[in-house]
């Protein structure tokens, strides 16, 4: 394995064979490939397997609570619109306890890549559905198979409005790491799911599944402001063939474009001005 | 006492009651007078019923009183619920629009006019408001001219047309209540010099900027939302950011975002809201990222009664998350105190790095005073923070050095802000060691939870003991936030009276320091006045030197703890001799 300026030596505590480490190395080489160093980089997490991940790579850090990461990330982007934030969750924490939280960010614009590790299964605790698995699959928990249908987390981010919608796949780095760059240099919110195994839970979905049934979408043509046709890619099951690759972008205009105060300067780098506030205690 | 007038204006929501009081607050405030308003409002846009109280005096106010000199009917309603506790120098003013005027009080206390038609007269019925303050202020004898500026302050930013609309609305209310004066002692003849009209919830407003705060992540629920209201309307002129969260959750979410990016944040809520975000105030906690959470106190739980006001939070939010962490606990004990407590509570969240509440209610932010805040523009934010920041930490990032939780002696450890050459910051809601990377070796999980509670010295030294006023008594009404100045006039009466009274008031709540409490009041005899049922501030002071208290006057109607409630209370405690 190549070295990186992201390395850092620290034990890894995902499982061997993890699609994680596909989705770790095409971090870096994204991080790389846009000259950022480590200085340059702020990763939140949430809470799961994929919320570690700003742990395993040299990086500002802020890992906080199951479902919360895009809710910290947008606090942190209004305060400094400036930083470079790239927010590492997973299907139950960004899809599932986060729900809310990512259709917000969704319609706010906010100018964040966001990594979803989609293993279409809850990997930290032990092997439950996830909002992503198939309806009636069996699970350590779901004995006669889950009882809800899949969430669509591409339609989804279709339909609430997203900028930039990719999917990407743990077992295609390259593929995956220029995605990142892509989503990096999108300027609004940028949503990449990506598919991969869990070697431990999901006995279903595994690195040869996906690899009967994935396809690049450049390879096929397919033109990314075509919302009809991202919408027709959303739309088809993913146990007949998934699209990897940006599926839909668009222009948009960023969160920190569309309030006054932030296109002038970031919030954290205005003076305090006192003068202001005493006048708007004497006219009370 | 009975220097001062009390003014209650009661109506259907949507009959512009506030904006009678407003005026005549304005026409008072600049002759020179004191004021001391409260809004009491149903969950509803239109309809039902709701009051204002006005109470003016010569001399500051620290509470209104429910007992009107002057009653503003705007309906036949308000009149039946408010007239029997008219004071012997009573007037009345009833709407008489709606046709069914009572004829059980003599003419000179009551004066019954159209004051739809006498608006529509002048130019346009929806100045009934106006018309209505207009009688009153010949009531109180005002005199037209500063009535007339009143109304043009109140209406200049609606153009030309409307404040000519309302001069004549008000002329009209004016020429009919010339006849009948109240007999006071009030003079119109002052004026307002460097003072103020504060209500709690833009003192709270301020207090946030005065401490440097400017993101507001925030989401809608009485009666937290006028302070946020306010900032809103000051986001023109000042560098700040309000931001409607989806929920309580994300905005306490976002508040630590960007307490981390290095922006102080604050988000207000109420009860319920707090409650979905007491997740995060616990990330705030282990993460040891300052923020202020203001939770406007309403009666619950659940929804409980959402505009009415109540006391019954203290002890849930000393205590609220799971596993223990320090934190701040503030009651301000008016709209003015509101201002310095909220400025206190951002700096020292800061200068602790740990999460503050600031305990308002209904009653606090809904009412408004007048008096003095001292603010020196030239005053940094908080010139002790310097030493918070990791100033000297200049090498490279590439060593990755920086340690965001160093073991200190104090237990603070130095920031610096994220992504910059100065070091990897690293933050994690996980127990984590120094480095900021999550660690559940058992020694260092001792030492985490060590450095945290370190803090606690320093912090209770930033703490003010309760106010205590005459000391020598041996009975004390003991109560918190925003019960303070219902207590000190009840005192004041109870004194007069003869009962041998006095009191201590907390605004600083947690920590506590237990030694200087216990000092304070051994030997008191301790008469609890708190709006909740059981008593909490009693079951934190046991708790805190084992001083258990005498006895408790509780309220917990939803309603404002007025001075008579607990001078009626006090009097009925055998063992208080007169």
């Amino acid at each position: 394995m190549s070295t990186s300026r992201f390395d850092i030596d620290r034990e890894n505590q995902w499982c061997p064979g993890c699609g994680n480490f596909g989705i770790l190395t095409a971090m870096k080489q994204a991080f790389e490939a846009r000259n950022l160093t480590p200085a340059d980089l702020l990763l939140i997490g949430g809470i799961g397997q994929a919320g570690k991940t700003p742990q395993y790579l040299a990086c500002n850090m802020l890992h906080g609570l199951h479902g919360r990461a895009l809710a910290m990330a947008t606090g942190a982007k209004i305060a400094n619109h400036d930083l470079n934030v790239v927010v590492s969750t997973g299907d139950g924490d960004c899809y599932g306890e986060g729900g809310n939280h990512f259709l917000a960010a969704i319609r706010r614009n906010v100018e964040l890549t966001v990594l979803v590790h989609n293993n279409q299964v809850y990997g930290l605790t032990k092997g439950q559905a996830s909002p992503t698995t198939a309806l009636g699959t069996v699970t350590k928990l779901q004995h006669q198979g889950t009882s809800a249908d899949a969430f669509n987390p591409v339609a989804m981010s279709l339909a609430a409005g997203a900028s930039f919608v990719a999917r990407g796949f743990s077992g295609q780095v390259d593929q995956l790491a220029g995605l990142i760059q892509n989503a990096m240099s999108h300027p609004g919110f940028a949503i990449i799911d990506i598919c991969q195994p869990c070697v431990s839970f999901n006995k279903i979905n595994t690195f040869a599944w996906y690899k009967e049934r994935v396809y690049d979408l450049e390879d096929a043509g397919h033109d990314p402001s075509d919302f009809s046709a991202a919408w027709a890619i959303a739309m088809t099951p993913a146990s007949e063939q998934i699209a990897t690759g940006v599926i839909f972008a668009k222009e948009g205009n960023a969160y920190h474009r569309r309030l006054t105060v932030l296109q002038h300067q970031p919030l954290v780098s205005y003076a305090f001005d006192g003068d202001k506030v005493h006048s708007l205690i004497s006219r009370s | 006492m009975g220097h001062d007038i009390t003014i209650l204006i009661g109506g259907a929501a949507g009959q512009g009651i506030q904006t009678i009081g407003s005026l005549l607050a304005g026409i008072c405030h600049e002759a020179g007078l004191f004021i001391y308003s409260y809004d009491d409002f149903q969950s509803r846009i239109r309809g039902g019923h709701s009051y204002h109280l006005l109470r003016i005096d010569n001399q500051p106010l620290t509470g209104p009183s429910l007992s009107p000199d002057i009653l503003v009917a705007m309906d036949r309603n308000s009149f039946d619920l408010y007239h029997h506790r008219l004071t012997k120098r009573g007037r009345v003013l009833l709407n008489s629009d709606a046709g069914d005027t009572p004829a059980d009080l003599p003419e000179n206390i009551m004066l019954s006019l159209p004051l739809a038609d006498l608006a529509k007269s002048a130019g346009g019925a929806i100045t009934a408001n106006t018309v209505a303050a207009g009688v009153v202020a010949a009531m109180l004898g005002t005199g037209l001219s500063r009535a007339r500026q009143a109304v043009e302050a109140q209406f200049r930013s609606r153009g030309k047309k409307v404040v000519e609309m309302n001069l004549a609305a008000l002329e009209k209310g004016y020429e009919a209540g010339q006849n009948h004066a109240v007999d006071h002692t009030l003079t119109f003849t002052g004026f307002a010099q460097e003072r103020v009209v504060m209500s709690g919830a833009r003192a709270a407003a301020l207090g946030a900027l005065a401490a440097d705060c400017r993101f507001f992540p925030f989401y809608p629920m009485s009666p937290g939302t006028p302070i946020v209201t306010h900032l809103a309307d000051m986001a023109q002129e000042v560098p700040i950011v309000v931001e409607q969260a989806e929920d309580e959750i994300a905005a306490v979410n976002m508040a630590i975002g960007a307490s981390f990016a290095g922006v102080r944040a604050l988000t207000a809520t109420s009860g319920g809201g707090f409650s979905l975000m007491v997740e995060g105030l616990g990330l705030a906690g282990i993460s040891e990222t300052p923020i202020v959470i203001i939770n406007a106190q309403r009666p619950g739980p659940a929804t409980g009664m959402a505009t009415r006001t109540a006391q019954a939070d203290l002890l849930f939010t000393i205590h609220a998350s799971q596993d223990e962490f320090p934190r701040f606990v503030f009651a301000p004990g008016s709209a003015l105190d509101t201002f310095h407590a909220v400025k206190k509570a951002v700096m020292l969240s800061q200068r602790f790095q740990v999460p503050a509440i600031v305990l308002m209610d209904q009653f606090l932010v809904d009412s408004a005073m007048t008096g003095v805040i001292s603010f020196d523009p030239a005053e940094e934010p908080d010139p002790a923070m310097e030493t918070k920041w990791d100033q000297k930490e200049t090498q490279s990032s590439q060593n990755d050095t920086y340690q965001r939780y160093r073991l200190t002696a104090d237990g603070i450890s130095p920031r610096i802000h994220p992504c910059t050459p100065a070091g990897l910051v690293r933050v994690s809601g996980n127990e984590h060691g120094p480095s900021g990377f999550p660690d559940e070796n058992p020694e260092n999980r001792c030492a985490m939870v060590d450095k945290r509670f370190k803090k606690l010295t320093g912090m209770k030294e930033q703490m003010t003991m309760p106010d205590v006023f005459a000391p020598e008594s041996e009975f004390f009404l003991t109560g918190w936030g925003s019960t303070r100045g219902g207590i000190m006039e009840a005192c004041q009466t109870l004194r007069q009276e003869g009962v041998d009274v006095g009191w201590v008031l907390f605004q600083d709540l947690w920590p506590l320091d237990e030694h200087k409490l216990t000092d304070l009041l051994s030997g008191k005899q301790l008469i609890l006045v708190e709006g909740n049922a059981t008593g909490q501030l009693g079951v934190l002071i046991h708790s805190l030197t084992g001083i258990r208290h005498y006895s408790l006057v509780a309220k917990y109607d939803g309603r404002p703890v007025f001075a008579n409630y607990i001078v009626d209370k006090v009097r009925q405690i055998q063992g208080v001799k007169k």
